[in-house]
């Protein structure tokens, strides 16, 4: 049934269903799947440093020598941080996805009724 | 994004957004060109070989393949990497859609209300109690969270807009800059096949955005097309987008096995890769509904993707239905699309199945030359 919209429900970021497991070992598919996310993030990144010098190169008046002593402080640092925060969660999300399926497990196990061995 | 139309329902991205989308459009562009075939190579050059060495025969079965691919480090790495860059798709999508959500629902409100100039408008028509069948709740399709068919909000079209830039970066363009793909292919063939046909009325099942049914609008403008789907959320954006493109399409939240349409409502009935999301008993509901739907003389047309012919291509075509929540596809492989159709009441000289590979451009064509789309073309 297609319930009635309820304002407090959050969207889903994972989709329903099982997510199946590749290798021998399921520590390598959340390996795995962080260092594909990585690739991705190390491509957002690089895609800016390009936009970045070419905005430099246009506008000028920039040298290497500035952007090699340039230091972060105050408002900088503290974007700065919140991004590496941002990319820590990126990278962990699969093992984090991999923790709660553990624990919804381990919660399914444990709700079900325990039996007596000669309980019908 | 190159090869994508910008349309008025479709979410801005931020500069890192775009970078990400693009990646993984590119990830995909290389997995399915250049990964992929490695299977193939693996198996016949590898896998196949060993195990005739072994056991002095070949593989007999798709699930003969199955234990020993899945086996195999070079497929396990590229199913993998398959899996997570369909995660990372719909992950690249939400989260723009999610942040500009508020301001995209607002819009698709007044879209829908805004008059067409010089034509009458869309319609969409919503009913809140109609029951989602299983195979959209057993399991997010193709891994978009929440599926096609939950609301999260009041007149929610996330899924919807998702939904639209997902499958652009799915095929990695290769849908063409409207999602048009598979509407042009059916159009193509009906042009081919069937050059005098001129549909006044045409049906859409399982339309999702309406991306193909726009197509339909376009291509017949003195046609009333109609989509149906059974999500809201898709078919709210889908009558905002169709509202954006200025084409008149009438939407509803209906399910393709019994729908509220009169006997005899519609010239021509179509659907585009719709029937392997549904499962072997709907199916030939569906197909009995198309029926009952056509007019004498009307003309039922269903696209679908083979499902390969060896037990390697059986295979890997049904990597989708064990890692990317095809759930129930996997019914069709090796079924008989025309005798299915013959159990919905066709008759044997009104239905057939033809092989149709239409003649694209480049742009559009990420697949291998061999690549082939089959037609359920029935007659009433």
């Amino acid at each position: 049934m297609s319930s009635p919209a309820d304002p407090v429900k959050q969207p889903p970021t994972r989709p329903k269903g099982h997510r199946p497991v590749v290798f021998d070992d399921p520590a390598i598919d959340q390996l795995h799947a962080a260092y594909v996310t990585l690739a991705t993030e190390l491509a957002v990144a690089f895609e800016r440093i390009d936009t970045l010098e070419r905005l430099l190169e246009r506008h000028a008046g920039v040298t290497r020598e500035e952007i090699e002593g340039f230091e972060a402080d105050g408002a900088v640092a503290e974007s700065r941080a919140t991004r590496r925060t941002d990319l820590a969660q990126r990278l962990l999300r699969p093992f984090r996805e991999f923790r709660e399926d553990q624990i919804a497990r381990a919660e399914h196990a444990r709700s079900a009724p325990v039996r007596a061995p000669d309980e019908p | 994004m190159a090869n994508f139309k910008q349309h008025g329902m479709l979410p801005a991205t931020t500069h890192d957004e775009a970078s990400r989308q693009e990646f993984v459009s590119a990830l995909r562009g290389h997995l399915s060109g250049r990964l992929m075939p490695g299977n193939y190579r693996v198996f016949h050059e590898r896998v196949e070989p060993a195990f005739k060495a072994r056991t002095g025969r070949n593989p007999e079965s798709e699930h003969e393949v199955r234990e020993l691919m899945t086996k195999n480090p070079f497929y396990q790495f590229w199913s993998a990497m398959q899996r997570r860059s369909q995660e990372m798709l719909w992950e690249s999508v939400i989260d723009p859609t999610e942040r500009q959500l508020p301001e995209l629902i607002d819009k698709a409100r007044k879209l829908g209300a805004r008059p067409l100039p010089g034509k009458r408008k869309g319609t969409l028509r919503l009913d809140p109690k109609l029951e989602v069948p299983r195979y959209h709740t057993a399991a997010d399709i193709h891994l978009q969270p929440g599926g096609y068919h939950t609301d999260f909000t009041a007149d929610d079209i996330a899924a919807g807009a998702i939904y639209d830039k997902g499958i652009n970066l799915y095929m990695g363009g290769g849908l063409g800059e409207e999602n048009n793909l598979t509407g042009d292919t059916l159009v193509a063939y009906i042009r081919k096949a069937h050059p005098d046909f001129a549909p006044r009325s045409i049906l859409d099942m399982g339309c999702a955005i309406g991306n193909s049914s726009v197509v339909w609008a376009r291509e017949f403008p003195k046609a009333r097309v109609h989509g149906l789907d059974v999500g809201a959320p898709i078919l709210r954006y889908a009558h905002a987008r169709a509202q954006a493109l200025g084409v008149a399409v009438d939407f509803s939240q209906q399910n393709a096995e019994h729908t509220d349409f009169p006997d005899g409502s519609f010239d021509l009935v179509v659907s585009h890769i719709v029937l392997h999301e549904t499962s072997k008993s709907a199916l030939v509901r569906v197909l009995a509904e198309s029926r009952r739907l056509l007019r004498p003389g009307g003309l039922m047309l269903h696209l679908e993707i083979p499902r390969g012919r060896t037990h390697m291509q059986k295979f890997m075509f049904n990597w989708e239905a064990y890692n990317n929540n095809e759930t129930f596809s996997r019914y069709m492989t090796d079924l008989d699309l025309r005798g299915e159709a013959l159990k919905a009441g066709f008759a044997p000289d009104q239905v057939r199945v033809d092989q149709f590979t239409p003649e694209l451009d480049d742009t559009q064509k990420n697949y291998g030359d061999e690549f082939f789309w089959n037609i359920l073309v029935g007659r009433r």
